[in-house]
């Protein structure tokens, strides 16, 4: 677990002093918000409340992709992947840190994200708020588990930019099918039952459990 | 003192159809130093990164061993990595942090958690007590390369792996280094070092292991005078490049690394540990 801890300590600080995935993620979803803005102009506040799970996970989606497409890129750089690969043990202690640091930027941008998008379509979430960060927490795991395993495995592929959204996104299909249902009913004032989030539960650990399976030999040579 | 035995026997690896190990065997002892010497492409970088646990032979038997007395216990893949330290023709740092914190952060993946006394006692002896502040990324490559070699170390390993550390210094780095890898030695921590330069193999090592083409071709220890000096070695690594010319010039392909008519790589003379060199004892 020091490992784990020690590499969230590290891509934390790292990314506070870069702003390198934050800057990218956080202007993407906010340009996002405005194209929709104009795009979808004076549309009934009913007609509004319906389609805005859907984009706000959409963009969500995306924005993660472009945090974590470098979440191992930055690692290329002076070779240090190979000092993780070094670090004794479970290599899927690494694995933990850097879904950990991911899940962190993701989360905070979408939390941004969410904000923004309320304001802009004259949305009132505050009261659905506790509902939604479970609902967006829950399938965040799922989504930096998958993307880091395949964020490492594409990161020595020089067609990295292109293989990890082909990778990613079918697998995340039934993540954002069940995100999707589940945002619709918190923020449609329904109570969140255990069957609602059940689909993303289950996802989620199946997800965090194979990561952290797998991630040794992809790390090997 | 490092307790930490490597040997193997018939280690490859292949990467695809590439051979870039041909089956070697060889046996470093715990507090030896070694250095690995040969051409680009002979296979150096492969052996050291299976030594270091980063990589699986794809054929051959490896042992990592922990010698204690007359009793061995074989060590795992995951706890051979805790023994070693690697450092690359990469400084393998992070750039956004300093010398320092890439030290701390290095030591708490091996699960160490060096006091500050510590920290700057070995900042200290690798002569960046003044820098230790500074991020790795403003730093100049000799400076960056005493810092890998301080993360290289920071977890008190057994053995020092080094692939090709005076890559891009100045004399003047690469002799400091030099100073600082011999008194790291002299503290009984085993060196692997894999260089071009056969003086600072002579400076690092007891043995000098020369490999070509996956294949080790010769071996030689301090204690052979003459033949364990610079000269011998570099003659010996000039016989090696001018024997690959002569084949090339045959056009026949004969020797290691031949290819069929399929491009499959195919063992013509069956020449493990054959000896071009000096004569191998103990490799």
């Amino acid at each position: 677990m020091n490992v784990a801890l020690a590499l969230l300590w590290k891509d934390l600080l790292c990314e506070w002093r870069s702003r390198d995935r934050l800057v990218a993620m956080i202007v993407f979803s906010i340009l996002v918000v405005v194209v929709f803005q104009f795009a979808w102009p004076a549309a009934p506040k009913e007609q509004t409340e319906a389609l805005a799970p859907g984009v706000l996970w959409v963009i969500y989606l995306f924005a993660a992709l472009l945090g974590l497409g470098r979440t191992f890129t930055l690692e290329l750089e002076n070779d240090a992947l190979t000092a993780l690969a070094l670090a004794p043990g479970t290599r899927g202690f690494i694995f933990l840190g850097k879904a950990a640091a991911s899940f962190v930027l993701i989360a905070a941008v979408q939390a941004m994200t969410a904000f923004v998008f309320a304001l802009f379509f004259r949305l009132d979430w505050l009261d659905a708020a506790g509902g939604l960060a479970l609902v967006v927490a829950l399938a965040d795991v799922a989504i930096v588990s998958v993307g880091t395993l395949f964020s490492a495995m594409s990161a020595r592929s020089r067609f990295r930019e292109v293989l990890l959204p082909v990778l990613l996104i079918p697998s995340l299909i039934p993540v954002l099918a069940s995100a999707v249902r589940a945002t619709a009913a918190t923020l449609g004032g329904e109570a969140l039952t255990l069957a609602a989030l059940q689909p993303l539960v289950v996802i989620a650990g199946i997800y965090a459990i194979l990561g952290f399976l797998l991630f040794d030999p992809v790390l090997d040579e | 003192m490092s307790r930490l035995r490597l040997a193997g026997t018939g280690v490859a690896k292949r990467f695809g159809r590439v051979a870039a190990l041909a089956g070697i065997d060889f046996e470093i002892e715990p507090g030896e130093s070694v250095a690995i010497l040969g051409a680009n492409g002979a296979g150096k970088s492969t052996w050291l990164r299976i030594l270091a646990g980063l990589a699986k032979p794809s054929d051959g038997r490896f042992v990592a061993e922990l010698a204690e007395g007359s009793a061995r216990t074989a060590l795992s893949r995951e706890q051979l990595r805790g023994r070693v330290g690697y450092v690359g023709h990469a400084t393998l740092l992070s750039g956004e942090l300093t010398a320092r914190e890439n030290l701390v952060f290095a030591a708490r993946l091996h699960g160490r958690r060096p006091s500050r006394a510590e920290q700057d006692a070995l900042l200290a002896e690798l002569g960046l007590a003044e820098l230790a502040d500074r991020r790795v990324s403003t730093l100049s490559r000799g400076t960056a390369q005493r810092v890998s070699i301080a993360r290289g170390v920071v977890h008190e390993p057994d053995v020092l792996l080094l692939d090709e550390p005076f890559t891009g210094l100045d004399e003047v780095a690469a002799a400091r280094l030099s100073r600082q890898l011999s008194r790291l030695r002299a503290r009984g921590c085993s060196l692997v070092v894999i260089t071009h330069d056969p003086q600072r193999a002579v400076e690092l090592a007891d043995r000098a292991l020369l490999l070509h083409r996956g294949r080790l071709r010769g071996a030689t220890r301090r204690s052979e005078g003459e033949a364990f000096g610079a000269p011998a070695l570099r003659d010996a690594l000039v016989r090696l490049a001018r024997e690959d010319e002569a084949n090339a010039e045959a056009g026949a392909g004969r020797g290691a690394g031949e290819r069929d008519g399929a491009g499959r790589e195919r063992d013509t003379n069956g020449d493990r540990g054959e000896r071009a060199g000096t004569p191998e004892r103990g490799a």
